[in-house]
Parts: C-alpha cells; structure tokens; sequence
C-alpha cells in the first residue's frame, strides 16, 4: 500500500514550504522553468493529456482533455480559475495544501495558464478557509517579488498573475459555474451548460477550471515526466490521490496514495489507524457525502476510479467517511439531508422543494413518528430529484440516502418502529 | 433575422419540421404539442433551465433535456409524452405543490393561474408532501401597485429577471437560498421604477398581484378584450379586463405585438385606467345658457350643439391627444360642409421634419436587431416609456447606444453619452455620423418638438440618414392621435391664429382643453374671442366649465377607433367597457351633430367611417378593420417636404426653457388614484454654471418667466447638464405647469430664472 | 461603513477583475468588519461604492451563511454540525457551548442576551481531521474539542476584547 507525497510535497521534505526559498529548496518552480524554457504552450497543454490526470475536485474528467476544450484562437482573454472551494463533507485535502504547499498550487496554476495562455488566474477559496486565504497572499505576493508572477514570468514573456478570491459560505459554489457566478459578484447559482466554461466561462470568456489538487499535481508531472506520472495506478487511474479519512477511525487525516495500489480496507485499517477496540465498520461514504455509501462487503475494494464504480460508488472528492456500529445510518442520512437542504442554491424546483421534503420526512422517522409508507414515499422522491435538476447536487443529495436505504433497509425499518436514540459519539481525540 | 434553415426532427414518432436553433418548446407548440413551462420566457433573455417543468426525452443524450434550452437539431428524436417525462412533469408539479398553499379560492390569479392550469392538465393533482408547509408573514406591498404573497410564490425568476435585466431597474431580488429564497426589494425599500406591473403578468402563480385590482373580480366574471394603450404615442399593445361595465385592469396581451411594446407596458399605461371612473369623468352632458347651466340628456344635448353649429358660421374643430382617425376624419368632414369650417389639431408644427418621416423608417421591434441606436433629443424613458425596453434589449444584444441631447435621462448609462448645450443639437451630427457610418444597420430615434425647433439639424440629420444604406429612423413625440391626425392632413398649430383672429365661430373641442398646455394662457384669451365652445370631453377641465354644451365621451378604453404610433403603425382600439350611460364615442357624437347641422353623414359605425377615411386618405389607401387586423398595419409614409422651413426663434431673455417629460408627471397620472403615490411633482433643473450665476446654491424655490407664463418650482443643480438652459418638468398638480412657460406651438422660448 | 472606505479598499484590487461587479462580495465582507454584521446603510455603501443597486447587493449579501443581514454578537462561533463532526461529537459541543453562555436554542444557537457572543451551526467546515471542530470568527478552525474545550473557549470569549476589524 504505496503512499508516494507528490502533491504533498511539504511531507516528503519534512515540514511547511509556506516560505518560497523554502519551496524552491524543494525543488519547486523546477518544473515551471523547465516548461517555459523548453515547451511551448501546445507540448504543455500535450504533457498534461499524456499524464493521463484526472478532475480531483469531483468528476474526475480528464484535465488534459478538458484544457484543450479551449478555443485556440478565440479574440476574448482565457483565465484559469482554481477551485479552491472544498466544502464537499468529508474532505479536507485541499486545504493542506494551501496550508502546507501553497506554492506548488501557484506553481501548478502558472503551468496551465502557460498551457491555455490565460492572461490570469483565480483562485477561488471559501470564505471559512481564511486562514489559508491569508497564506496564499502572501504566497502569492512572494512569488510576485521573485518573478514567478507579473509582467514577464521568469524572464519568459509570458505575463501572468493570481488573484486569490474569496468566497463567502455556501457550498454550492464550489460547483464550477456557480462559482463563477459567485467570482463575478452574483448570487451562486450554476448556469445552464452548454455553453461551457472551457468556451464561454467568466466573464464570458474561455476558463479553464480545475481543483486545487488537480493543479497541484501538474508540477510532479511536468518535472517528472507525463509518461512516469502515467505509470503509477492503472489506465483509467493514473497518479496519485489524496484521501481524506474522518469519522470512526483513529488517525483521522489525509493520506496522499497511489491509485488502485491501495484498498480501502487498507486505507481504514491500516493506514488511518483503523477503528476503535471493539467496534465494527458499518459504512463509508468514500468520496465525499454526495456518492453512494458502501458497507462491509466492499472493503477490499482497490480505491481507484473505477473498482470503486464497480462497486456502486465513486471515488469523488476522496473525502472518506467511515461510520462503525455506533453509528445509526437513518440519523447520518438526516444530517446530510439537514446538509444539502441547507446548501441548495434554490434554483431548481427538484432540489429546492426535494431537499426540503427529504430532511423533514427523515426527521419525523428519526424522530419516531415515521410511517412504513414513507420508506416508499422516500423512494419515489429520490426519483422526482434524480435526473431533473441543473447541476449535480440534487443527485449528491439522493445518492447517499438512496444507497443507505437499499443497503440498510433493516436499519431504516426497525427506526420507523422504534425511533432512533442518540448514540454515544466517539469523542477520542486523536489526530495524524 | 435572417431567415433560418428549416431542420426536420421526430415530435411524438411524427415528422416535422421547425427552423434551426428553435428551442424544443417553441418548435413543439407550432406543430400543437404543448410542453408545460414555468420560467421560459424568451423576452427575459436566454433560457435558464431552473424549473425543470420542461423536461422531455431526446434520443441520444443522458437523461432528459430542459425543452427550454434545447435547440432542435436535424433527426433529433424527441418525446413529450413518454413515461419518463410524465413521471419528471408529475414530479415537478407535486414539488411546486408540497409548499404552494392551496387558497386557490380567494386567490386573485385563480381560474387565470398557469400553476392551476398546468396541475390540472400535466400533474398528479395532489400531493403527498404531508410536511408542514413554508411560512411567510402574507401579502405585503411591494408598492403602491403591487402586493407580494411569498408563500405563493414558486421562484421561477421571472420578475427578478425583468428587473435585473429586461427593466433594469434592479430593485427586485432574491433574497436567502435554496428553500428559503424570496423575493424581496432592499429593506425599507419600495419597488420603484417605471415598469414594475410587468412583473404582475409575468408571475405565473398569484404571488405578485395588482393592488388596484386586488380581489375586485374574480376571473370568470370578467370580460376581456385586446386594445391599443392611448396614454402616449407608443401604441402599445393591451388588454383590458372589465366587470359590470367597468375596466378593471390593462394587462400586456398574452399575444404581445412584437413590431410594438412586445407585451411590457409602463405603469403610467396600466395603472391609468382608474381614471374612467374617477371624480372627474364626465357622465352628464350639460348644457349653459343664459348664465344657467342645465343637467339634459345627452339627445338633447347634442340638438343644442346642433344649433349652435348651424347658427354660426366658420365651425372650428380642434383634436385632441386620443382623438381617433375616425374622429378626425368626421371632423374634417363636418368643417367641410359648414361654411368655412376648419378642423385642426393641438401640438407641434412640423411638416418640416417630413424631411425625415419620408426616410426608411424602423419599427419599435427592429430596435433589437439594430448594431447602433441613437437618440437624438427628447427622453423617451420618459416620453415614449416603453422605447426605454426596447434601447436596453438592444444594449444587452451588444448594440452600441448613443444618448444625445441636452436632458438628463435614465437611459444616460447605457452606452455613448453626448451631452449637448440646450438648442444646440445640431452640434451631435459629426459625432452622429461617425457612429451611423460605422454601423451596418444603425436606427435613429428623434424628437419631434426638440428637432422642430433645429430645423437645421434635422436637414443634416436627413442627410446623414438618406446617405447611408440600411440606416432607419423612429420619430419619437407626439400624442397617441398625432400621427392618425397628421396623415389627414389636419395641421396643428394654425388654429390659435383663426380663433385670436376671430375667424372661428362655434369652438369644437374633441378631447382637448387648449387652455391646460403650451400657450394656455393665450388659449384661454383666443377662446374669448369665438363663438359657442362645444366640448365633447370625457373628463372635467376648465373648458367643460366654460362650454356652452358638454357632451360627455368615451375614454379610449371604451371605443372603437384607429390609432396611428409614432412610428405609423395603424391599429385598432376596441371597447374594453361600454361606458358612463349618458355618453358617447367621440365618433358617434360628430355623426349625430352631422345630422343636426342637416348635413348628415351616412356612417352607422366606425368601421364605416374608417372605410371612408381610407378611400380619402392616401396614407390610409387599401386599409380596413380587418387588414389592420390584431396587430396593425403600416400607413403610407409622407413624401420629403421641397424645402426646410426657417429655424425659429426663441423669444424672451434668459436661460432657454428645456421642457423635460415626466412619465408620472402629466394629467394621466394625475387623474389616476393608482398613481398617486408615484406621482411626480413639477420641478427644475439648472447646471452648476448657471445656478451659481444666479446665486443659487443647493436646492430651493425659483421663479419662472416666460413671454408666455410664470411658474415658481422647487429648482435643484444637475451638475451634468450644459449651461444655458432651465430644465423644467412638464406636468403638474393640478395648477398650470412648466407648460404655461412654453408658446402655444412648444417652439424655442427662453425664461428668465430668478431666486423666489 | 462609509461608501469611500469601501472605495479605498477596493481600489488596489479593481485592475484584476474585467467587470466591476466581482468587486462585491470583497466589498460586503469588508463592509460587515465594522459591525460584524451588514446594516441596510452598509448596504446602500456597498451599492454606492461598487455602483449596484442595494436591492441586488443585499440579494447577493442575502446568499452566503457567513454575510449576515441580522445583528449578531460581536464574536460569532461557528460549530460544524455535518456527518464527521456529528460521529465525533459535535452536537455535544454545541450543546456544552450554548449551555455555558445561557443559549436556550441547542439546535440553532443564538445571541447572548449581553450581545457578545452568538453561536450557530454550520455546515462540512472542512476540519474533518479535526472533529469536532469549532471555528470563531473568520479565525483558524480549532478541533478536536470535548464538550469541557468548548465550554472553556465559549467562556474566554465572552470576556476577550474584540477584535478590531471583525472578519467572519
Ligand atoms: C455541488 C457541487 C459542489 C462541488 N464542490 C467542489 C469543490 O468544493 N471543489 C472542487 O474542486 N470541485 C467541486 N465540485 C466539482 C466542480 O464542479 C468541478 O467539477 C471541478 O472544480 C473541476 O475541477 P477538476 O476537473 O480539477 O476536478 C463540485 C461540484 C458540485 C456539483
Ligand atoms: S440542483 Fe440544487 S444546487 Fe444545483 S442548481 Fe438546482 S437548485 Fe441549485
Ligand atoms: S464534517 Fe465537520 S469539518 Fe467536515
């Protein structure tokens, strides 16, 4: 079970790289230096397809492929926008590296706005991450100063720079149009694709948008080679990810793996520290809370795209949370209902009117007045929400309750008889 | 438009054919199938999918499609009625339904609801959504005008949209997310603009109600009938809604007139309406004699006036602001069979600026499509209100707007502003002709009374236009009887003359009181000086207080009739309402005195009349009620007059008057109760320069005087206008206005300013 | 918040936004460090200062959890309540919080009554590693917490001197 610190490049040299020299000392910047004297843009943008990466925020699309979406010779700027959102339940990768390393991420953005020759980048951050806001200015200041970033990028001609944006506390505009819309001072809510981003994106222009991880892996890539980044994990799965691991095991943390090289028993055992005496694993939502949660029977499964879509899952965000048997799976349902009605943008009726009707039929079951029928009534509202809504939410939303409803039908039953008491919560206080 | 491709596809497992780019709706509705939608509205902007009610099946792509925002495509393979898309519309229905409180009973949209109607054709009908429902405190005012229901509401967008970005006057938002998103204005805030009932027709659950109309009738009491708006020269296309011989509302059609207001109407023209019964309708006809004044029928009445036509030689006739081309050519008719009879109409003479009407002229509708529009003169946000819609969804297409002329008006941010010195317009045409010969299909918009006084700008300006290949022009100004009266050949302007020269005899006023306008002054001392005053008026002024017979009148809310627009498009008023009981229509009165003065005219309606007029009337040649039809139909454009009459001169000393229209200024929305909270004052304006001249810093009163008239107004400094004018605001409150400064025929006049 | 404060904060920053109206949301979150809240007269500053309308600024502010329309305390305590704070104790905290500064609302929180502190729930604040965690302010997140942590933080709170500019 490999961990290899590509992205965490802070690990492999045994501290914070928050200072540049400290970055550079690293070997940071190498790979963007390398690049500018040696590729040019369309070799760039050609390395990153080659290296086989793919979306860490979510989807997991090809960054490669969706970089050359872009209009080569459109007359209007190209920007690449960082999504730097992670408020996806669960995961907390990102913000390591914005805590940690925060010059690969510039470093990484820098390289594709090389590759699509965007006139700037944006990095889009919650609002709650100002803590890491503050040390990507300064980041970014420093990378300034040494001409990293500005008029003529280390003596290339290319003129580039980074702005660091800040949002304001919702989830939903870490969805990539939302998240535009939020960037150019409108409520968040997605937009109807076609068009998208890659050919009418902010300001209507061409935007590359990719996820703090995503960008964050180009550096490793470029300096290492596109076709050794390839060779790690399987065809569909190259390179490395990270995991955030939370919930019921004792080293709660993020943990930077090859893909398919580890399983997730592996992750939660051994790796996360496994769970406490005693205690069985029940279940975990592996990619975050908007995919389907698995139980026992897929443990083995060998955490790459797609085992983990074998298995009815998907790798999603990479924010795994595991649930023991103290846990009641009809309350952690409710709370990611409680989650996603609070986070729905209100644009479309499915989600708005859905979330709304999901949270309060799992409140009266867990509260103890749930009727047999609604189980069913339960069933056929995941069908209304999945499928009709704008953006992928609704269906974040269905997927975890939906999949625990099947999987843990018994669980659900015996609550609409009983009610569900509050259990004991692990309170061990224990941190990688 | 150029037009589009036809592209054939599969609707429902039949073959048909829409043309490319069509969204899946549209190309859907013209082969008669109907897919339900809630926040589709293309008048909006593009689609923006948020409903969801629209989904259909189309082979080929992952999971259903918003029909919204769908283009159809060459052999795409969709389906309407498939079970997938039953199960997604049933969804959707019964979501909108878990937290739409179902007081459809006492709810004004009820029986006219798109929610109601959809449920009922496309839903489950109920739902099983047992949770308590969403709270909110009830109906609340947004303004004067409309009340807001959120519980009701189904956050479709649609009026926030039409505030952001069709009216822009960005007043109406969201507030809150997801499921507790409302519509809101900022706190303490009204909903202010000049548009804002749009959003009324446009919400398709009873959230946003009128509040004039408020639980007045219920849908399936009342009567509705398309019309034409006659509260300015516009035309905007209506619909009026009437209950027991009442009008109770003006709507946009749910046909709207694309060539015209393309169904948005401006608050002055929908909330007018409570004027037909307000306090000074006139229902009785009355007649003055002798220093006594009698209430009679209005037979009666009409005998009297007969009389008095017979009597007197020299019948003058003068048309008013909605006189119809029926009216016009009646009296035309009538003052040529009375000896030395004249009819003539009020406002500007300007058979000069011919010069420009006899250019290629544009509709309201090409505005859209044009890549640059200019204004020259006037303020048409102010004027011509719903001009203001049409420039701003030219600006969002990426037209270039040029905004020249002295005024400060609201379209000012929208795009080139060239500010010029009060009666100096002329000074525009370079900037204007690099703008024009820069742009492939450039439409002008003038002002008739600005460019009437600058004849030389309008030679110049014809020019420029007749030069240039695809360059249109749209005359702003006017009354919404102007155009139908010009193209009769009635002038305005020459009657004052008659009357101070005592060559009218017996006065007939149709719809008009000369006295309350330009010249008043000069008007009221002309009309001592003609004979008898028959006022055919519906509404009470000084002259009905003077007239020796009144006969009480239809509004245009309540008659037949043509009204010519601005940009001579013919169309037709219809009765939304029959009436006061003791009144008539302009047209039947002139018929009836025609046969008291023996010199009958053989018309029973005004379809006949009309039918008259237009073997005449070359501007009308070929015309009918039915080719006018429920849309209209251009009138025949005047030929360029042989030579440009002399730049007039101003009179008087002082800062030069710049008269500025005020949409909730004038007598319409003094009249209408429903205004009375947007009314706006009469005011003046003076630029830095001339204020501090005149020792006037801040805000105070000033006093007015004109060759014409004097006025004392509450003056303020608009440090973006030019020196060397008064900006007053025309309109008043219930006294004379800002218009007594100006000479009868709105020519140039200065004023002098002094601190009062 | 005066609309020229806002300006000047807002100039170094115009050059790197192609249309103005991205200048909003930093606009809002600078205006609310004044009170810690947005009032309707910030907002009108914020509308003056970015040239929006206030109706579409309040819209906007309206949207996101951490712009408040409302009056809050002067320190805000933020308790993550979703799924991986929840297995490890989060609503423990949030009760142990409200129950040391007299909040009778567990489940949403509130204001004390001395204005100082309010606490409420908030949503995945990413600090997953760290549950429970607890966030004061637009400060680091801190975690993992027992109730007895919380309730000490809760308590120092109330008697810290506020910050001068209060970032949420
Ligand atoms: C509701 C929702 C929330 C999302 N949140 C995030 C997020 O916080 N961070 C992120 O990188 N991507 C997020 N995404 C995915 C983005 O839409 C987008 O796919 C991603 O930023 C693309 O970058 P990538 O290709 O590098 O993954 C979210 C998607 C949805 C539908
Ligand atoms: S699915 Fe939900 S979050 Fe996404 S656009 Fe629709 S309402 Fe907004
Ligand atoms: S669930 Fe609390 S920080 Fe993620």
């Amino acid at each position: 079970m490999p961990q290899l610190n590509l992205v965490y490049r802070h690990r492999e040299a045994g501290g914070p790289l928050t200072e540049l020299t400290a970055y550079e000392r690293a070997g940071g910047y190498r790979a963007l230096r390398e690049t500018l004297a040696n590729l040019d843009p369309d070799e760039t943008l050609y390395q990153f397809q080659r290296s086989g990466l793919r979306g860490r925020g979510g989807a997991g699309f090809p960054t490669g492929r969706k970089a050359s979406f872009l209009p080569k010779d459109a007359p209007l700027r190209k920007y690449v926008v960082c999504n730097a959102d992670e408020s996806e339940p669960g995961t907390f990768k990102d913000r390591e590296i914005m805590e940690m390393n925060p010059f690969q991420l510039l470093e990484g953005l820098t390289l594709a706005g090389y590759a699509i020759g965007a006139a700037r980048g944006y990095i889009y951050i919650r609002g709650e991450y100002e803590h890491q806001a503050r040390i990507l200015d300064r980041a970014v200041a420093q990378a300034r100063a040494a001409g990293y970033l500005g008029q003529n990028v280390m003596g290339s001609g290319m003129s580039y720079d980074i702005t660091v944006y800040r949002g304001a506390g919702a989830y939903i505009c870490g969805e990539e149009t939302a998240l535009l819309e939020s960037l150019e001072g409108k409520r968040g809510q997605p937009r109807l694709k076609p068009p998208f981003p890659a050919v009418a994106g902010l300001y209507a222009s061409p935007t590359l948008i990719n996820n703090v991880e995503t960008l964050s892996a180009l550096p490793p890539i470029m300096e290492r080679g596109a076709d050794w980044y390839a060779s790690l994990g399987t065809e569909k799965s190259p390179g490395t990810k990270l995991f955030s691991i939370s919930g019921h095991v004792m080293r709660p943390g993020n943990y930077e793996i090859v893909l398919h090289d580890t399983t997730l028993r592996e992750l939660v055992e051994d790796i996360a520290g496994g769970l406490r005496p005693g205690r069985r694993f029940r279940a975990c939502w592996v990619g975050g809370s908007s995919v389907p949660v698995i139980g026992e029977e897929a443990l083995d499964t060998p955490l790459d795209y797609e085992s983990l879509q074998a298995v009815g899952t998907f790798l999603g965000s990479g924010g795994c949370i595991v649930m023991d048997d103290s846990g009641c799976i009809v309350r952690a349902s409710l709370r990611l209902a409680h989650f996603y009605r609070h986070e729905s943008c209100g644009k479309c009726t499915p989600c708005r009117e859905g979330t709304n009707w999901l949270e309060r039929l799992l409140q009266r079951i867990v509260d103890g007045d749930g009727r047999m029928e609604d189980l069913d009534l339960l069933e056929s509202l995941f069908g209304r929400m999945s499928g009709t809504t704008l953006c992928p939410l609704a269906d974040g939303a269905v997927a975890p309750i939906r999949s625990a409803l099947r999987l843990f039908r018994d669980d659900f039953e015996r609550v609409v008889r009983e009610g569900s008491p509050r259990p004991e919560p692990m309170m061990e206080a224990t941190v990688a | 438009m150029p037009e589009r491709e036809p592209v054939t596809f599969q609707l429902d497992g039949r073959t048909v054919h829409a043309p490319a780019g069509t969204m899946l709706v549209d190309a859907a509705a013209m082969h008669g199938v109907e897919i339900p939608i809630f926040c589709y509205e293309p008048r909006l902007g593009a689609p923006i999918g948020a409903c969801r009610m629209c989904l259909v099946e189309v082979e080929g792509m992952r999971g259903l499609q918003t029909a919204c925002s769908t283009p159809v495509a060459p052999d795409m393979v969709v389906r309407t009625q498939s079970e997938p898309v039953k199960q997604a519309q049933d969804g959707v229905l019964e979501l909108f339904l878990g937290n739409h409180p179902l007081d459809c009973p006492v709810c004004d949209k009820g029986g006219e609801c798109p929610l109601q109607d959809r449920t009922f054709r496309f839903g489950p009908g109920t739902t099983r959504f047992a949770e308590p429902k969403r709270h909110h405190p009830k109906p609340l005012d947004l303004s004067s005008l409309i009340a807001l229901d959120r519980e009701r509401c189904i956050a479709c967008f649609r009026c926030v949209r039409f505030s952001q970005d069709v009216a822009q006057d960005r007043n109406l938002v969201f507030e809150e997310r997801g499921g507790r998103t409302y519509i809101a204005t900022a706190s303490g805030e009204e909903y202010d603009g000049r548009f804002t009932g749009n959003v009324i027709d446009l919400c398709p659950v009873g959230a946003l109600t009128s509040n004039p109309y408020r639980f007045v009738a219920r849908p399936w009491d009342v009567k509705n009938a398309p019309s034409v708006c006659a509260h300015c020269s516009v035309g905007c296309n209506t619909e009026l809604t009437a209950r027991e011989g009442r009008i109770l509302r003006v709507t946009g059609r749910p046909q709207p007139n694309p060539a015209v207001e393309e169904g948005w109407l401006c608050d002055k023209g929908r909330f007018a309406y409570p004027a037909t019964f307000g306090p000074d309708r006139i229902t009785t006809p009355l007649i003055r004699e002798g220093g006594e004044e009698r209430e009679v029928d209005l037979e009666e009445a009409v005998a009297y006036a007969g009389v008095l036509l017979s009597r007197g030689a020299a019948p003058g006739f003068l048309l008013g602001a909605t006189a119809t081309v029926e009216e016009g050519f009646l009296a035309l008719e009538l003052a040529a069979r009375l000896p030395n009879g004249t009819a003539g109409r009020l406002g500007v003479p300007s058979d000069g600026l011919d010069v420009l009407r006899a250019l290629p002229a544009a509709e309201l509708g090409d505005i859209d499509g044009a890549d640059l529009v200019a204004i020259v003169g006037g303020d048409p946000a102010n004027a011509q209100p719903v001009v203001e819609l049409r420039v701003r969804k030219a600006a969002r297409r990426g037209a270039r707007i040029l905004v020249i002329g002295p005024r400060s008006t609201p379209l000012d941010g929208l795009g080139g502003r060239v500010r010029t010195e009060p009666g100096r317009l002329v000074t525009c045409i370079e900037t204007l002709t690099d703008a024009v010969l820069g742009a492939a299909s450039p439409v002008v918009l003038w002002d008739e009374a600005d460019l009437a006084n600058e004849p030389q700008a309008a030679v110049r300006l014809a020019e420029l236009l007749a030069g240039r290949a695809g360059a249109r022009q749209i005359e702003l100004g006017g009354d919404a009887s102007t155009a139908g009266l010009r193209a009769l050949g009635i002038p305005a302007g020459l009657m004052l003359g008659q009357a101070v020269a005592q060559r009218i005899g017996t006065f007939v006023a149709v719809h008009v009181d000369p006295t309350d306008g330009p010249g008043g002054a000069e008007w009221a001392a002309a009309l001592a000086r003609v004979g008898p005053i028959i006022a055919i008026a519906s509404h009470r002024s000084r002259l009905t207080d003077r007239a020796a017979v009144v006969l009480p009148a239809l509004t245009p809310y309540e008659q037949e009739g043509v009204l010519v627009s601005m940009t001579g498009r013919a169309q037709r008023l219809r009765a939304g309402a029959p009436g006061p009981g003791g009144a008539a229509a302009g047209w039947e009165i002139l018929v009836a005195l025609s046969h008291r003065t023996g010199k009958p005219l053989p018309y029973r309606t005004p379809r006949q009349v009309f039918a008259a007029a237009a073997e005449a009337h070359a501007a009308f040649a070929g015309m009918s009620y039915d080719t006018i039809g429920d849309l209209g139909q251009p009138v025949a454009r005047p030929a360029a007059p042989a030579e440009a009459p002399p730049p007039p001169a101003a009179a008087g000393d002082g800062l030069l008057v710049v008269p500025c229209p005020a949409i909730f200024g004038d007598a319409t929305a003094r009249r209408s109760d429903a205004l009375a909270a947007v009314r706006t004052p009469p005011r003046a304006w003076l630029a830095q320069d001339d204020a501090e001249r005149l020792g006037l810093n801040g805000d105070g009163l000033v006093r007015l005087a004109s060759p014409h008239g004097e006025i004392t107004l509450p003056a303020a400094v608009d440090p973006r206008l030019r020196p060397g004018g008064v900006f007053v605001a025309l309109g008043a409150d219930g006294a004379p206005g800002a218009e007594s400064l100006l000479p009868p025929d709105r020519g140039p006049v200065r004023a002098s300013v002094a601190r009062a | 918040m005066t609309a020229d404060q806002i300006r000047a904060h807002l100039d170094p920053i115009r050059h790197e936004f192609a249309e103005s109206r991205s200048l909003v949301l930093p606009a809002l979150k600078y205006a609310q460090t004044e009170k810690g809240w947005l009032a309707p007269e910030d907002i009108r500053a914020v509308a003056e200062a970015t040239g929006l309308s206030p109706a579409y600024c309040e819209s906007v502010a309206s949207f996101y959890d951490r712009l408040y329309l409302q009056p809050t305390g002067t320190r805000v305590v933020s308790v993550c309540v979703t799924l991986s704070c929840m297995l490890r104790g989060s609503d423990e905290v949030m009760e142990s919080i409200c129950d040391t500064l007299g909040i009778d609302d567990h489940h949403h929180g509130g204001t004390t009554a001395d204005g100082t502190v309010t606490v409420q729930t908030a949503q995945c604040l990413g600090y997953c590693d760290r549950a429970p965690c607890v966030q004061v302010d637009a400060e680091e997140t801190q975690g993992p917490l027992t109730p007895d942590d919380a309730a000490r933080l809760a308590d120092d709170l109330r008697g810290a001197p506020a910050p001068t500019e209060l970032w949420r």
